[in-house]
């Protein structure tokens, strides 16, 4: 059954000449909900977020959104959702607040208040001109212009990109409380932590394709279950693994998965209970280690030690 | 409304486009009385070019018509209009592109035909209006030299001007619908407007130049009979709305 009102996209796909951006991604996503779309550079989020909100036609397959079918030029799905895009570019003659109206052209009158508020909110300077403005306030501008509009469904590319601490928590309260009034947010990012605080689904995407759909309780206990082990050099860290390797590669019962990179060797345990692998850890004959960390899980780990992805 | 630098760049362009063209005019109608009493010397000066030369017997039988219709549409407008189609067409959407503003231009739930036709139109009538206006003014500018011409025939040349410029003005727009950098597009339109200049000078090529559908004699043949060239109108007017075709067509699949 579809969701009558949220996002489903079935097989989209996207090729730029040579170049197969998205290979068929299929999506289902309710109203309600705020889903993260992560992976890295070039793997498809932001084509696919494009595609969803109209600015790129899909190569073949379809989309609803909000029950209207992506069609044309997307103007139709446009009028039912909003877009915050990933890159930054706005017209720096223009001032905060005229550039905020301009955004908004073709929106209803409301829309505009509302985004006034959210950049009063977030401390944006509505008579400075654009091209003062630093690369988080442009951003925020973006957001704020995307939050206005009452539709069912907000697409936001990497919107907390270049804020500080401070301002991406502002903008990640703002997606929650929006959420919670029913719309469907769906946003992408580098940042595993930000998204696993506010999302309630997780899609990682490598490649032009969803490579794992998982829910930030998934990840927490993945993320219980991996241990960073940091060495000095590079050749350490590769001694080192390949010692663990040795000792540990095939007892499953210990760990699940063992990667390098660089300074750093990760690995899953097949366990919540990280003490068992300390001891034989302890035990190894391998170069000392500088760092040991428990319990913290980031993208580039996730990809490499969970999906197996390699060249990240 | 608050205008995007393009817009206003191009307005301003249009505008200063606009005080140029009537300069010129002012320029050609207040010498027009020392001219005509040195037509003669100046065909015997121009009787190397036989283009040119022709053109000097045209004004010296045709008399003050021949000398605006040439200096005002054929010299003025022809050049100043031309690059300012050069100019403005090519930044109309390759302008944006360059900028990085043409998601943003495109992500207000908008159509993009809409978006594509406002922003054509707005060119074409920076590019058209001056002509009109300019046109205009010679009736009072020739006044103070005690000339007179006809105001309807004279605004039909000014019809024909204007769709000779919005066509080269079409064309450029669809190529800034294509392209991403509006340097190199202007660079060659206005390349391809001063080759075809140059070559109507020189008589054996001159029936291939551009402007033999906007020359002194076209001018002087609506003048005299008061109707538009029925093939020269069919032409521009293919062309234009061809070009908005092929524009809309590309523009509803550009990605940002």
């Amino acid at each position: 059954m579809h969701p009558p009102n949220g996002i489903q996209a079935t097989s989209l796909v996207r090729t730029f000449g040579q170049v197969r951006a998205v290979g068929g991604i299929s999506l289902e996503i309710p109203l309600g909900t705020v889903t993260g779309i992560l992976g890295p550079n070039g793997s498809g989020k932001s084509t696919t977020l494009r595609m969803l909100c109209g600015l790129v036609r899909p190569d073949s397959g379809t989309a609803n959104i909000a029950g209207v079918r992506l069609s044309g030029d997307g103007t139709a799905v446009r009028k039912v959702s909003t877009f915050a895009p990933g890159e930054i570019a706005l017209y720096g003659e223009m001032r905060g607040g005229e550039h905020l109206a301009w955004l908004l052209r073709g929106r209803p009158p409301g829309a505009l208040a509302k985004s006034r508020a959210i950049t009063q909110k977030l401390g944006l300077p509505p008579d400075k001109k654009v091209h003062a403005y630093s690369h988080g306030m442009k951003r925020q501008l973006l957001f704020a212009a995307a939050m206005g509009p009452d539709v069912p469904v907000r697409i936001l590319d990497e919107p907390t990109e270049g804020l500080d601490p401070a301002k991406r928590q502002e903008v990640l309260d703002l997606i929650a409380s929006d959420a919670d009034e029913g719309r469907l947010i769906l946003l992408s990012s580098h940042h595993l932590s930000e998204v696993q605080a506010v999302c309630g689904r997780l899609i990682f995407f490598h490649a032009g394709k969803i490579i794992a759909d998982e829910s930030p309780a998934d990840l927490a206990t993945r993320a219980r279950r991996t241990v960073r082990i940091g060495y000095e050099t590079p050749a350490e860290a590769k001694l080192a693994c390949a010692a663990m390797e040795r000792e540990f590669g095939t007892d499953e019962r210990l760990i699940l998965s063992l990667a390098v990179n660089a300074l750093e060797v990760s690995t899953t345990l097949a366990i919540d209970d990280p003490r068992t692998f300390l001891a034989a850890f302890g035990a190894l004959e391998a170069p000392r280690p500088r760092m040991l960390a428990i319990g913290s899980l980031s993208l580039t780990d996730l990809y490499r030690t969970v999906y197996g992805v390699s060249g990240l | 409304m608050k205008l995007t630098r393009s817009v206003r760049n191009s307005i301003f362009m249009g505008i200063g486009y606009l005080f140029a063209l009537e300069l010129m005019l002012v320029a050609a109608v207040l010498f027009w009385p020392n001219f005509a009493e040195n037509t003669g010397a100046l065909k015997i000066l121009a009787s190397p070019i036989p283009v040119l030369k022709d053109m000097f017997s045209q004004l010296e039988a045709k008399g003050v018509s021949a000398y605006v219709l040439s200096q005002h549409f054929f010299k003025g407008c022809n050049v100043l209009g031309c690059a300012a189609a050069a100019l403005i067409g090519s930044a109309a959407i390759a302008g944006e592109a360059h900028r990085g503003t043409l998601e943003i231009f495109l992500l207000r739930p908008i159509s993009r035909r809409r978006l594509l036709l406002e922003r054509w139109l707005l060119g074409a009538v920076q590019i058209a209006l001056p002509v009109f206006l300019t046109t205009l003014t010679v009736p009072l500018l020739l006044a103070r030299v005690d000339e007179v011409m006809d105001f309807g025939p004279l605004m039909l040349c000014a019809v024909h001007q204007s769709l000779f410029l919005v066509a080269l003005y079409a064309i450029v727009f669809l190529l800034s619908t294509m392209g991403r950098a509006p340097l190199p597009i202007a660079f060659g339109a206005l390349v391809f407007v001063i080759f075809n200049f140059s070559i109507y000078m020189v008589k054996t090529v001159t029936h291939w130049s551009l402007f033999r559908l906007a020359d002194m004699e076209t001018f002087l043949d609506i003048y005299e009979s008061g109707a538009l060239p029925v093939t020269f109108t069919a032409i521009f007017v293919v062309v234009i709305s061809g070009c908005i075709w092929a524009s809309l067509a590309i523009f509803e699949r550009r990605v940002p």
